[in-house]
C-alpha cells in the first residue's frame, strides 16, 4: 500500500491505497466522484480524461500514486471555470451529447481546445478529437460546439 | 396533425431537457452505483472456441466466492432457451455459464467475487481449467455443410434455420441481363461507450432481488430473471439507470444479468459486474457476419426482373433471448428486395451456428448488409448496362403512385416517395459535377468516386412479425401513464428506455403538442419496472412510434377527465371544453392545469358528484392500425477520394435525403441520422472483429479494433423530405436505425466507381487499405493475363 | 481489465534506479510517463513485481543545444516537444512527429525515453530519432556511457539497454538551417501507430529509416546513397524495388506502404 496526498477539485485528500490502483478508480471509487467514466482502460477512447495539474490525462493509464502531489480537476471540478461554462452551453444548444458517456472526458478534452489552440478551425478541431471516441453522436455537434466557443472566446 | 404552432409540440427544436445531468458529470450509470458491502465480480472465461470436457479448478480459498455452471445447476436455475415457430428451426439451450462443453472464446465459465474488480481478476487468473480442444466451427459457408465440426453435438448440422423464399421464378426467363457477384459483410462488435453492466441485490426488506443493469428492455429481463430463477414477478425489480449507449447490444439478454444476480442471492451480499472494453470486444464480436451470393435480373432496358440470391448468416454458437438467432437470416431472406420493384424472387437463407459470440440485432439488425448487397448488385448491373447508376435506381425504386405497395414478399410499404429521396440526394451531391470533376483528374494522383445507397426500413416491428417468428418477446399495445401532479404539471411513465435517443425531450414533446404544455412542466420516467407500464423495450426503431403513439392516446383519455371537472368548475358543458396553453378553455374562461389538480388533489369537497373516479392519472395504449409498420426509407450518396498507392479511402462529402415522417425534434432526428451515418462509415471502413482458424480473436482491444473517429466524416448533410405515417400517431415513422444502414453500400459503391478504370470491385467490409490493394492488383493480374491469353 | 499486484517505489535520484535495478529480485521495471506500460499492466500483458517511478528524479527534464548537439532528457513529454521547445531544425523536425503521436492526453504524460526504451515497432520515436542519428545516453551499475542509435533498437520491444540500466536522455545532433527533413506515417486515423513510416534527413549526411516494421526500424542504405547522390524524389515503384531487397519480412501490402511511407517521405523533404 501507498499513500497519496492529491488535491482533487480543490479539495485536499489522503489516501492509502494499492499501487495498482488507477487514478480513475481512485477517482470514482474511493472518491465517489463517478463524473469521471472508463470507456476502454487501455487509453484509446478518453472517457477517462482529467486535467492533472491544469494538463488533459488519462486517468485510466495514470496510477493514483504516480498523481501524489497533484492537482486533479474532474467534470465535478468546473463550477467557476468560464471555458467550460462555455462549452456546457454549447454542447447542450449543439446536441453534443446522446447517451452522455463520453461527454466528461470530451469536455475536458475539449476545454483542453478551446484554452490551448485559440485559432484552431475545423480541421484542427477535429484532429484534436482523435483521441476521445464518442459512439453516438457521430461529432458534428461536438466539432460545432467547440468552435462555437472558440469564436465567442475570440471575440 | 400538429400544425406546429406549439413551441414545445411536435416538430420543435427543443433543446434535450436530460443534458444537464450529463453536462456536469451527474449521469448515473450502472458503473456508478456502488452499494454497502457490495463486491466485484470478474468472470473466467473460455480461452478456447470449441472443447469438451471442461474441467474447473477453483483458486485457493475461494469458498463462497466462485461459482461454476455446477452450482447453478445444484440451485436448478434454468439456462436460456430460446424457441422460434419457423418450421426445421434448431434450437438449443444457452447455459449462462458452460457446462461441460465451451463453445465460443470469451464464454462465461465461472464467477470469482472480491472486494475489488482487480482482486476478482487475481482469482481468475489463478483458476484452473482442462478441457479437451475440439476443431472449431469457424466458417460460415464451409460449416454449413455436413461433416463440418457441430457446434452443438445433437443437432444434425450446425444449419439454424434454412429459409426459402421464392416468386414467381418463371419470370427469370424474361431476363435479358444479369450479374452475379458474391458480396460479404464481416463480424464486428457494437461498442456502445459504456459495455454491459450488472449491480443485482436482494433487497430483504422488499423481500425481491433488485437488479441495476445497462439494458434497454427491462421489462424483458425481469421475464427472464423470473424464469430462469424461479421468482415471480413481483419478486424482482430491474432498474436500467442511465445507459451509455445500446445500439441493440443491450436490446438483448446477457448471461451476466442472470447469473450475477443468482450470485448475489448467493451470497447475500450486492454484487456489481462491469463488462471492460476486453470482454466486449471478445465475447459481444457479434453483429453484422453476412455473406450473400447474388444474381440481379433485368430486361435490356434495365427494369428489374427479379434477383436470386444465397445467403449465410454467421449467427454465432447460441440464441440471444429474446430475439433469437434467426433475426438477421429470415429478414435478409425476405426482404432482399430493398426498395425496389421486381417481379421474381428466388432468395434461400440459412443462419448457421459457428464457435463465435452469439449474433445480436445491432441497428440495422440485417438491413446493412441487404443494402450492401442489393446496391452493389444495382451498382454491377449498371455498369454492365453502361447505365449512370442513379438512374438505373430512379427507374427501379417503387414510385410514389405506387404506396401503399406490397412488395414480391408480401411486405406493405406504408408512404414515400423513393425516387425523390433519390433525386433530391443526386441533386445535393451534384452527381454532373462530380462526374465532371472525375474526366479532369485529381492532381494528387487520387482517384474519385460516388456512390449511391437507398434502403428502406421496417421500423417499430409490428405484433404479427414478431408472431410469427414466435419470438420470446412480441411487441402489442404500447402503454404509457400519464399523470397530471398536483402542481399542474405532468408525469409520464414509459416501458420504453432512454439511452441517448433524447426520448426524456421527445415523448415529453408529444404531452406539449397534445396539452399545450411547457417542456419543463413535462417528465418523463422510464428505465425502472417498478414504475413504468410493461413493454418489450427500446429496439427495432419503435420507442418514438410506439411510446409517443401511446402517450398521445394516453392524453386523450386523461384530457376527457381533466376536461370533465374543467367543464364543472367552468360551468359549462363538458362538449364546450378544449384544452389549450395546460389549461381548459370553455365560453366564459379557462381554467389551468393547476386549478385541476388543486381541486382534484387538496380540494375534492369541490369536485362534481359525476367526476371520473379514475382521477387525473391515465393508462393507455397504441399500435399501428391496422397491425403494420411504418416504412422509413432514405439514399445516402458518398463521394470519397482513393489513394490508389496507399488503399486508403477519404470520404470527400456525405449527402443523405431520408424521410422519417412527421419530425418530432429536428435537432434529435439529424442527431440519430449522423450518429448512426458515422456507425456505418465504421462498418464500411474500418470495424473488424477478426478470427484466426482456431476461432481466437484478433480484436481484443482498442488498438486492434479501428473504431470511426472524428476526422473520418467531415461534411455532411441532410436533407428531409416528410412524408406522415398513414399507420401512426401524427404520421411519424421510426428512425433510430436508418442511418447505420447504407453508408456500406454507398461508400463502397463510391470505391468501386473511383475504382472503375483498374476494373476492380470492392465487395466486402471493411473496406481496408489492404484490401483495397489487394483488389487492384488482382484485377491488373488479370487483366495482364487475358492479355497474355489473347 | 485491472493490473496484477506491484509493488511501487518513488525514486529520488538516477542512483538510486540503478541500484534498485542492481539488486532487483524479480521483474521491475521502470515507469516514465507510464503511457505504454499503464496499457499493458491494465491488459496484464505486464506483470512487474515492482516499478520504479522517475517522476521525482531530478535531471531527466532538461532540453538544451551546445554547439552542433543538442541533449535531451529521458523524461521530456511529447506535448513538450509537439510545442516547440526543441530549437532548430532538429526541434521542427522532431516537433512534426511528436504532433502526430497519439492525443494531447497521452502526449502530456508519455515521454520520448520511454518510448525509445519500450521500442514499440509501432512507434514513433524509434524511427524518427535513428533518421536523426546521436546517441543515447544511460546509465548502469557500470556507470554512464553512451549507445549509437544505430542499432540501439534490435527488436521488437528490445535494446540494447542492460536490465540494469536507465535511459537518461538523447545526444542529438542539431541539424542546420539549410538540413531538409520528411516524415510520413501511414495510419488510419491520427493519432494511432503506425502502420509504416518513412523518415528522411538530408544534411551533411543522408539519413533514411524505414519504420513500423515487424521488428526494429533500419536505415535503408541504397535509398541514403541516392539522396546523396542529389536525388530529390524516388517513386514508389524504385522504393519497392530497393526495399524488397531487405529482409524486412514484408508481404506485398507492407512493402507497398513502406515504399510509399519513404517515397513520399522524400517528397516532402524536397517539397
Ligand atoms: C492510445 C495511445 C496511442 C499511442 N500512440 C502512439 C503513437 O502513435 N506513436 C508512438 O510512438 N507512441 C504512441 N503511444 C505510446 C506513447 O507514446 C508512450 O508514451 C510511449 O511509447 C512510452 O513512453 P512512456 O514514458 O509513457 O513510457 P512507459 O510506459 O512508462 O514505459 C515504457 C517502457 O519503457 C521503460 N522505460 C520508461 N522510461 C525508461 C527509462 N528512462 N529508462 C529505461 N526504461 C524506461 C519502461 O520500463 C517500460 O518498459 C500511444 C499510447 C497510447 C496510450
Ligand atoms: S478509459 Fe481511459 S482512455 Fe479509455
Ligand atoms: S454521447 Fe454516447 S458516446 Fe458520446
Amino acid at each position: 500500500m501507498s499513500d497519496l496526498t492529491i488535491n482533487i477539485n480543490g479539495e485536499h485528500v489522503t489516501a492509502n491505497v494499492e499501487p495498482r490502483l488507477s487514478l480513475a478508480d481512485f477517482i470514482r471509487d474511493h472518491q465517489r466522484l463517478t463524473g469521471t467514466h472508463l470507456g476502454c482502460e487501455h487509453g484509446v477512447c478518453g472517457a477517462c480524461t482529467v486535467l492533472m495539474n491544469g494538463e488533459p490525462v488519462r486517468s485510466c493509464i495514470t496510477f493514483a500514486v504516480v498523481a501524489d502531489g497533484t492537482e486533479i480537476t474532474t467534470i465535478e471540478g468546473f463550477d467557476d471555470d468560464e471555458p467550460m461554462a462555455q462549452l456546457r452551453q454549447a454542447f447542450h444548444e449543439n446536441h453534443a451529447l446522446q447517451c452522455g458517456y463520453c461527454t466528461p472526458g470530451m469536455l475536458v478534452a475539449a476545454r483542453d481546445i478551446v484554452t490551448r489552440l485559440p485559432d484552431a478551425d475545423e480541421d484542427r478541431v477535429r484532429l484534436e478529437l482523435a483521441g476521445n471516441l464518442c459512439r453516438c453522436t457521430g461529432y458534428v455537434g461536438i466539432v460545432k460546439a467547440i468552435l462555437s466557443v472558440l469564436e465567442q472566446r475570440c471575440s | 396533425m400538429p400544425d406546429g404552432t406549439s413551441e414545445f409540440g411536435i416538430g420543435a427544436k427543443v433543446l434535450r431537457k436530460e443534458d444537464a445531468r450529463f453536462l456536469n458529470g451527474h449521469g448515473r450509470y450502472v458503473a456508478d452505483i456502488a452499494r454497502p458491502k457490495m463486491l466485484e465480480a470478474a468472470i473466467v472465461r473460455s480461452p478456447v472456441a470449441h472443447a469438451n470436457n471442461l474441467k474447473v479448478t477453483a483458486p485457493e480459498d475461494s469458498k463462497g466466492r466462485f461459482f461454476t455452471a455446477d452450482d447453478l445447476s445444484a440451485d436448478c436455475v434454468a439456462p436460456i432457451h430460446v424457441v422460434s415457430k419457423f418450421p426445421g428451426h434448431k434450437g438449443s439451450d444457452y447455459p449462462h455459464l458452460a457446462n461441460g462443453k465451451l463453445r465460443f472464446v470469451g464464454e462465461a465459465v465461472a464467477v470469482c467475487l472480491a472486494e475489488t474488480r482487480a482482486a476478482a481478476e487475481d482469482m481468475v487468473a489463478a483458476t484452473g481449467l482442462t478441457f479437451d480442444a475440439l476443431p472449431p466451427a469457424i466458417d460460415m459457408i464451409a460449416d454449413a455443410e455436413p461433416g463440418a465440426p457441430k457446434v452443438h453435438d445433437d443437432w444434425e448440422d450446425n444449419v439454424i434455420l434454412d429459409s426459402r423464399f421464392e416468386e414467381n421464378t418463371d419470370a427469370f426467363k424474361e431476363s435479358a441481363v444479369s450479374v452475379t457477384r458474391d458480396f460479404r459483410m464481416n463480424r464486428q462488435a457494437v461498442n456502445p461507450l459504456e459495455g454491459g453492466a450488472v449491480l443485482a441485490e436482494w433487497d430483504a426488506r422488499e423481500e425481491r432481488l433488485v437488479v441495476h443493469s445497462a439494458s434497454q428492455i427491462p421489462h424483458i429481463l425481469r421475464n427472464a430473471l423470473c424464469e430462469c430463477l424461479g421468482l415471480s414477478q413481483n419478486q424482482v425489480h430491474v432498474i436500467a439507470p442511465d445507459v451509455g449507449g445500446g445500439f441493440g447490444y443491450k436490446c438483448v439478454l446477457l448471461p451476466e444479468e442472470i447469473y450475477i444476480p443468482w450470485v448475489a442471492m448467493q451470497v447475500k451480499r450486492p454484487v456489481r459486474w462491469i463488462q471492460d472494453r476486453r470482454e466486449h470486444l471478445v465475447t459481444a464480436a457479434n453483429a453484422r457476419e453476412h455473406h450473400y451470393s447474388v444474381t440481379l435480373h433485368a430486361d435490356s432496358d434495365g427494369n428489374f426482373i427479379g434477383i436470386e440470391a444465397d445467403i449465410h448468416v454467421d449467427s454465432g454458437a447460441y440464441a440471444v433471448y429474446p430475439h433469437s438467432n434467426i433475426l438477421e437470416s429470415t429478414m435478409a431472406g425476405r426482404t432482399l428486395h430493398g426498395p425496389y420493384k421486381m417481379s421474381a424472387y428466388k432468395v434461400r437463407s440459412r443462419a448457421v451456428a459457428t464457435n463465435k459470440p452469439p449474433i445480436v440485432p445491432y441497428r440495422g439488425v440485417a438491413r446493412p448488409g441487404i443494402c450492401f448487397a442489393m446496391e452493389l448488385a444495382v451498382d454491377a448491373l449498371a455498369r454492365e448496362l453502361g447505365r449512370e447508376p442513379c438512374d438505373l435506381r430512379e427507374q427501379n425504386l417503387v414510385p410514389v403512385e405506387a404506396m401503399p405497395y406490397t412488395t414480391i414478399t408480401g411486405g406493405e410499404f406504408d408512404s414515400g416517395d423513393y425516387p425523390e429521396a433519390l433525386r433530391r440526394a443526386r441533386g445535393l451531391i451534384d452527381l454532373p459535377a462530380i462526374r465532371a470533376r472525375q474526366e479532369a483528374g485529381e492532381d494528387d494522383g487520387r482517384q474519385i468516386g460516388i456512390g449511391f445507397g437507398c434502403y428502406i426500413e421496417m421500423t417499430a416491428l409490428q405484433t404479427s412479425a414478431a408472431a410469427r417468428a414466435g419470438l420470446a418477446a412480441i411487441p402489442g399495445y404500447e402503454q404509457a401513464q400519464v399523470r397530471l401532479m398536483p402542481d399542474g404539471g405532468l408525469e409520464i411513465g414509459v416501458g420504453v428506455q432512454n439511452h441517448g435517443q433524447g426520448m426524456e425531450t421527445t415523448l415529453a414533446q408529444v404531452a406539449c403538442e397534445k396539452f399545450g404544455l411547457e417542456i419543463e412542466d413535462v417528465a418523463v420516467r422510464h428505465g425502472d419496472t417498478a414504475t413504468s407500464p410493461y413493454s418489450t423495450g427500446t429496439y427495432a426503431s419503435r420507442s418514438m412510434v410506439m411510446a409517443g403513439g401511446a402517450i398521445s392516446r394516453t392524453c386523450d383519455v386523461l384530457g376527457e377527465r381533466i376536461r370533465k371537472i374543467g367543464a364543472h368548475l367552468l360551468q359549462c358543458d363538458l362538449s364546450q371544453t378544449e384544452i389549450s396553453s395546460a389549461a381548459v378553455t370553455g365560453p366564459s374562461g379557462s381554467v389551468p392545469f393547476a386549478e385541476i389538480s388543486r381541486v382534484w388533489y387538496r380540494n375534492p369537497e369541490e369536485l362534481p358528484d359525476s367526476v371520473d373516479p379514475g382521477g387525473v392519472e391515465a393508462v393507455s395504449g397504441f399500435r399501428p392500425e391496422p397491425d403494420n409498420s411504418p416504412f422509413s426509407y432514405a439514399t445516402h450518396a458518398a463521394v470519397v477520394a482513393v489513394d490508389p498507392d496507399l488503399g486508403s479511402v477519404e470520404i470527400l462529402d456525405y449527402v443523405i435525403s431520408e424521410d422519417c415522417g412527421t419530425i418530432v425534434n429536428p435537432m434529435i432526428v439529424d442527431g440519430q441520422i449522423i450518429g448512426g451515418a458515422l456507425q456505418g462509415v465504421g462498418t464500411a471502413l474500418f470495424e473488424e472483429s477478426n478470427y484466426d482458424a482456431e476461432g481466437q480473436p484478433l480484436s481484443s482491444t482498442f488498438a486492434d479494433y479501428a473504431m470511426p473517429g472524428s476526422t473520418h466524416l467531415p461534411v455532411l448533410r441532410l436533407d428531409h423530405l416528410v412524408t406522415p405515417s398513414p399507420l401512426t400517431e401524427f404520421g411519424v415513422k421510426g428512425l433510430g436505425e436508418g442511418g447505420a444502414i447504407p453508408p456500406p453500400a454507398a461508400i463502397a459503391n463510391a470505391v468501386n466507381d473511383a475504382l472503375r478504370e483498374y476494373g476492380v470491385e470492392v465487395a466486402e467490409t471493411p473496406i481496408t487499405p489492404r484490401r483495397v490493394l489487394t483488389a487492384i492488383w488482382k484485377a491488373k493480374q488479370s487483366r495482364l493475363s487475358s492479355v497474355e491469353t489473347s | 481489465m485491472k493490473p496484477a499486484i506491484f509493488e511501487h517505489e518513488r525514486m529520488s535520484s538516477i542512483d538510486d534506479v540503478v541500484q534498485a535495478l542492481a539488486n532487483a529480485d524479480g521483474e521491475v521495471r521502470v515507469l516514465g510517463g507510464g503511457q505504454s506500460i499503464g496499457p499493458m499492466m491494465n491488459l496484464r500483458l505486464a506483470q512487474p513485481d515492482k516499478v520504479l517511478d522517475l517522476s521525482r528524479v531530478e535531471g531527466l527534464d532538461g532540453i538544451s543545444e551546445a554547439g552542433d548537439r543538442l541533449s535531451i532528457g529521458a523524461r521530456v513529454t511529447h506535448a513538450r516537444i509537439e510545442d516547440g521547445e526543441v530549437p532548430g531544425t532538429t526541434g521542427a523536425y522532431m516537433q512534426f512527429v511528436a504532433s502526430g503521436i497519439s492525443y494531447r492526453s497521452v502526449r502530456n504524460r508519455g515521454t520520448i525515453g520511454g518510448s525509445v526504451a519500450h521500442a514499440d515497432p509501432a512507434a514513433d520515436w524509434p524511427t524518427a530519432l535513428l533518421a536523426l542519428g546521436g546517441e543515447v545516453k544511460v546509465v548502469g551499475s557500470g556507470g554512464e556511457k553512451s549507445i549509437p542509435l544505430d542499432g540501439f533498437q534490435v527488436g521488437p520491444f528490445t535494446t540494447g539497454l542492460g536490465w540494469d540500466e536507465v535511459l537518461i536522455g538523447f545526444d542529438l545532433p542539431a541539424l542546420g538551417p539549410n538540413t531538409k527533413w520528411g516524415y510520413y506515417k501511414v495510419n488510419r486515423k491520427p493519432g494511432e501507430f503506425a502502420d509504416a513510416i518513412g523518415a528522411v534527413i538530408i544534411g551533411n549526411e543522408a539519413r533514411a529509416v524505414c519504420g513500423a516494421t515487424e521488428s526494429a526500424p533500419f536505415r535503408v542504405f541504397d535509398i541514403e546513397e541516392k539522396l546523396s547522390g542529389g536525388a530529390t524524389e524516388l517513386s514508389v515503384a524504385d522504393a519497392r524495388e530497393i526495399l524488397s531487397g531487405h529482409d524486412a519480412g514484408f508481404d506485398d501490402y507492407e512493402l507497398q506502404i513502406h515504399a510509399v511511407a519513404l517515397s513520399r517521405a522524400i517528397g516532402r523533404a524536397f517539397a
